[in-house]
């Protein structure tokens, strides 16, 4: 009898915790479903045709399957910005990847001379560089645009590249990483007669490949993600330059011309990179949330 | 000062002259573009340019007096107030409870998962807004159109103060609460085991552990991610763009969309544009130093 029953206790606690196990499964997936949902529909979307995407009879899969929308997107020679799709998106990639390599240089030799290096004042030069990372965008974004109009930058390649590229966070960021190198290295290179920037260069940079990444990563998305900045900076008469998410927001106020086909197929278009970075990046997540300095 | 004396001295002097050389390009850069604006923004938030940017006339503190006074951007405050204390608290309680799940899961269903989750926060807030628009539209909208099916009145997104708040609060979550959960994944895992071990020999059980260890682990996440989640959405203004461009009454309105539209109309001055960003600096400030300071409080008290 007393076997039977605690086989019994055993039983019902297995069979509790399936069903704690099993609930646990289905929101995970509600969450993932979640995620995708918004997704799902913009790939079924931009396959719709004008008039179908936002007829009264809604249906989930397009009645007649098109790829309208991407050609609009391709011959379309946007009149209000008068740049086209491709040309634009091409530009902005262009622009992210300098600045994103740009960025990791300037800000990962920054890094390593605060953590590794000593020279005077350091302490208030940290500082100070550390409290630009409170100051919200917004406050410095008119006199951001004085300050590159009196330089001359406006309405060049330039202005879209140099004022973002040193950021007290990355600094941060890679500070706290060269921080976790062993002391040994740099002293071995020492007694070798390497200056402290060839140490950096021979020793530090080949062993920062999870840092680059993650703030590569994060670097090329700001850019690339940037509407306001470029928005600003760039009038019509130079469209050339014209920044993708200007030339989507352009596209969605216009959207009885343009059609919604075309605007959900050009921000398909455009979340390409952003999932090719996500893609890099994800096996290198786990230890860049680590880096951040939370503890 | 003691590690200076056990080097040579031309190390010494070397590494003072390294590091000048490779801090410069970046103190350089946001010298020039971060220091200077900040310096130019509040000393122009003091002065009037009616008649012309290089005739300065004193004006005190009443561009700062003006914009208290300016209706519409004193109820942009309150508005983003509202939506950040929305998205602050469901994104973190979600994201919390999320990562509590996903520390559950330990199979490749998990690790699928905790990646997955990931990839909104990549999107830009435009690429998004014009995505959600999709479901949120009036005429043939899916959500519209799946209701239509059941005969459900189709919902005026931006038209009812309630749905806009939701089309904009929905979408900024689902943008940001991926990244928020693998922060608090991240420090769940931290957790040293023993801490679970050594609780359930003292009988605590589920709940006790959560109480007892985990919160006071994960105390600094929550202080990390609540900053950065009120500083991200009090500037927040792609989504509410895009979503409802400040409709219905300017009850979404939020105060950079509210600067932009200002800056574009031209019937706000520019001194009063920049007094008004200054005020949006101060005040995420200080919501930040509260946090910090209830933080900390905590610690005196244990």
């Amino acid at each position: 009898m007393d076997k039977l029953d605690s086989r019994n206790k055993r039983k019902t606690k297995t069979t509790k915790s399936r069903v704690i196990e099993i609930l646990l499964y289905l929101i995970v997936i509600i969450v993932l479903i979640n995620i995708f949902l918004p997704l799902f529909f913009t790939i079924l979307s931009m396959f719709k045709d004008k008039k179908e995407i936002f007829s009264l009879d809604f249906h989930i899969f397009p009645h007649q399957w098109t790829t309208d929308n991407f050609a609009r997107l391709f011959y379309l020679q946007y009149t209000t910005i008068g740049v086209n799709f491709f040309q634009s998106f091409g530009m902005t990639l262009l622009v992210a990847t300098i600045s994103m390599v740009l960025s990791l240089f300037i800000n990962s030799i920054a890094g390593y001379a605060f953590a590794r290096l000593n020279f005077p004042f350091k302490k208030i030069i940290w500082v100070i560089v550390i409290s630009t990372m409170f100051i919200p965008g917004i406050t410095i974004l008119l006199t951001s645009i004085s300050v590159v109009s009196s330089l001359g930058m406006l309405n060049t390649i330039l202005v879209l590249i140099v004022p973002g590229l040193a950021n007290a966070y990355n600094i941060f960021f890679f500070k706290q990483f060269y921080l976790g190198f062993p002391k040994d290295y740099d002293e071995a290179a020492r007694v070798d007669g390497c200056n402290s920037i060839e140490i950096f260069f021979k020793i530090f940079v080949p062993n920062s490949l999870t840092p680059m990444v993650i703030m590569g990563a994060g670097t090329f998305i700001g850019y690339y993600n940037s509407y306001l900045w470029p928005t600003l900076t760039i009038d019509k008469a130079h469209s050339q330059y014209t920044q993708i998410m200007t030339l989507i927001n352009s596209l969605f106020q216009d959207i009885n011309t343009v059609g919604y086909g075309a605007v959900l197929a050009a921000s398909f278009i455009s979340l390409i990179p952003a999932i090719v970075v996500f893609i890099i990046v994800q096996r290198f997540i786990k230890e860049g949330i680590s880096l951040t300095g939370v503890k | 000062m003691k590690k200076f004396s056990i080097l040579p001295k031309n190390i010494v002097k070397e590494e003072k002259v390294s590091g000048y050389l490779l801090i410069a390009p970046a103190v350089i850069l946001l010298t020039i573009f971060v220091i200077v604006p900040l310096i130019m923004a509040i000393y122009r938030s003091f002065f009037y340019f009616e008649s012309g940017p290089n005739e300065a006339i004193f004006a005190g503190f009443s561009n700062y007096i003006k914009i208290f006074k300016n209706q519409n951007f004193v109820k942009s405050l309150l508005n983003v107030c509202i939506m950040t204390l929305f998205i602050v608290i469901l994104q973190v309680i979600g994201a919390f409870l999320f990562a509590n799940i996903l520390v559950r899961i330990k199979n490749r269903f998990g690790i699928f998962a905790r990646t997955i989750i990931y990839l909104p926060y990549l999107f830009s807030g435009i690429v998004v807004g014009c995505i959600f628009t999709l479901l949120t539209y009036y005429n043939g909208g899916v959500i519209n159109g799946i209701l239509g099916w059941m005969d459900i009145e189709p919902i005026a997104f931006t038209y009812s103060k309630f749905w806009a708040y939701i089309s904009i609060i929905v979408p900024t979550i689902w943008i940001g609460s991926g990244y928020t959960t693998l922060i608090f994944y991240s420090g769940l895992i931290n957790i040293p085991k023993d801490y679970y071990e050594a609780s359930e020999i003292d009988g605590a059980n589920f709940w006790k552990q959560m109480w007892y260890i985990v919160l006071p682990c994960l105390k600094n996440y929550f202080v990390l991610i609540i900053v950065t989640l009120v500083t991200a959405n009090l500037q927040m203004f792609e989504i509410p763009m895009l979503m409802t461009n400040g409709q219905p009454l300017n009850s979404t309105m939020t105060p950079v969309l509210y600067l932009i539209h200002a800056r574009a109309n031209g019937n706000v001055s520019q001194s009063e544009i920049i007094a008004s960003s200054i005020v949006i600096m101060i005040f995420i400030g200080a919501l930040n130093a509260i946090v910090f300071s209830l933080s900390n409080r905590k610690k005196k008290g244990e």
